[in-house]
């Protein structure tokens, strides 16, 4: 990691800070791919989850970040610092992403990640699993299943804000600002969105 | 939307478990060095000389290698796919079904014998015929000069007709 002068602890130790982000573009738009790799480490996560929550599958979310990183380091020189590059890197890896599933259009092929271990202690997702829902008993790989199937029902503009907010935490503002449109449109495909995928959950759902 | 979000409250417990879906162990610890080499592949491309981008567009290699580098899946399937060409051609070429096919019609076949055609043939020295490739040979190559002095006579067996002069 790239760090510069270190900041000094409350009890007197010292720590590199991590180098500010505008520098890190700075240095990376000159052709340094150590800025551009650090610039990488710090966003890869949030990409890769945001494209593989649309594709619901880890190659071809794997593929897509990784070509969203490559053309964003052959775009910098037109990146302008109008918006943060964190928005502007989520623009490039979105477009990419919904112009990837227009050309799949219905070919959809699951390839769902492992549930990590800790998902057993979240209370709320084990009440799912452990009260009879109306209809049946559910284990939690069959509702992950059952999720990725009713979330690829959705088009892809509703998914990518239920994605960005319901999933990553994104706010309102900052969906607007990705997905280049005001903040009610966001509220409205998020509210049709969340409609729709209720009705088609509702046998796994109290 | 309060009253919204109240609605959909067993819906957004259910969500969270899309934030359980994580990659496999260790996914993360290369993902930037594999961007970083595309990237540097991508550059080798645009920085190469004119006559290597001639090269590389004419037969697409430049292409095929950096996809090749860049996937190693493809990699893979590509030898793998050799291996299957190089195996079946090694296969087709052992089929006991399928006989060489003479250079030249056996001499049955014409009624004629190669010799009978050119007569001087067996006058010249055998330097100026030259090797004659055929799987019927009317020449007898003259004695090769073996190590210590031995003559090791080259003989193979003929079956020809002797021209009538």
């Amino acid at each position: 990691m790239i760090m510069s002068a270190p900041v000094i602890r409350p009890d007197g130790s010292e720590t590199p800070a991590p180098v500010d982000e505008g520098v890190l573009v700075q240095q990376a738009r000159r052709g340094d791919l150590e800025s551009y790799d650090e610039l990488i480490r710090r966003y890869q996560e949030r990409i890769y989850a945001t494209i593989y929550h649309m594709t619901a599958n880890h190659e071809d979310a794997n593929d897509l970040a990784q070509e969203s990183f490559i053309k964003a380091f052959q775009a910098l020189k037109s990146f302008k610092g109008g918006s943060s590059f964190y928005t502007w890197l989520y623009r490039i890896a979105v477009n990419k992403t919904i112009n990837f599933l227009k050309q799949r259009k219905n070919r959809i092929h699951l390839s769902l990640n492992d549930l990590d271990f800790n998902t057993e202690h979240n209370p709320d997702l084990v009440a799912l699993i452990s009260e009879k829902t109306p209809h049946r008993e559910v284990n939690l790989a069959e509702l992950q299943e059952k999720l990725n199937e009713a979330m690829l029902k959705l088009s892809e503009p509703h998914r990518l804000v239920v994605v960005l907010h319901d999933v990553q935490g994104m706010s309102h503002d900052e969906i607007a600002k990705v997905m280049d449109c005001n903040i009610g449109t966001v509220r409205s495909r998020l509210f049709y969105a969340r409609q729709q995928l209720q009705a088609l959950l509702t046998d796994y759902l109290k | 939307m309060s009253e919204n979000e109240d609605n959909f409250q067993s819906l957004r417990r259910l969500l969270v478990l899309k934030q359980y879906e994580t990659p496999p162990p260790g996914y993360f610890n290369n993902f930037s060095s594999q961007v970083i080499r595309r990237i540097r592949a991508g550059e080798k491309v645009e920085s190469a000389t004119p006559l290597e981008q001639l090269f590389g567009s004419v037969f697409g290699l430049s292409k095929l290698l950096r996809v090749l580098d860049a996937k190693p899946v493809f990699a893979s399937g590509f030898a793998g796919a050799l291996c299957m060409v190089l195996l079946f051609g090694i296969v087709y070429a052992e089929r006991p079904d399928l006989t060489p096919q003479p250079m030249l019609q056996p001499e049955n076949a014409s009624g004629v014998s190669l010799a009978a055609l050119s007569p001087t043939a067996l006058a010249q020295p055998v330097s100026q015929v030259g090797i004659v490739s055929s799987t019927n040979p009317v020449l007898s190559l003259p004695a090769v000069n073996a190590n210590f002095g031995q003559q090791i006579p080259l003989a193979q067996p003929v079956s020809f007709q002797v021209p009538h002069f």
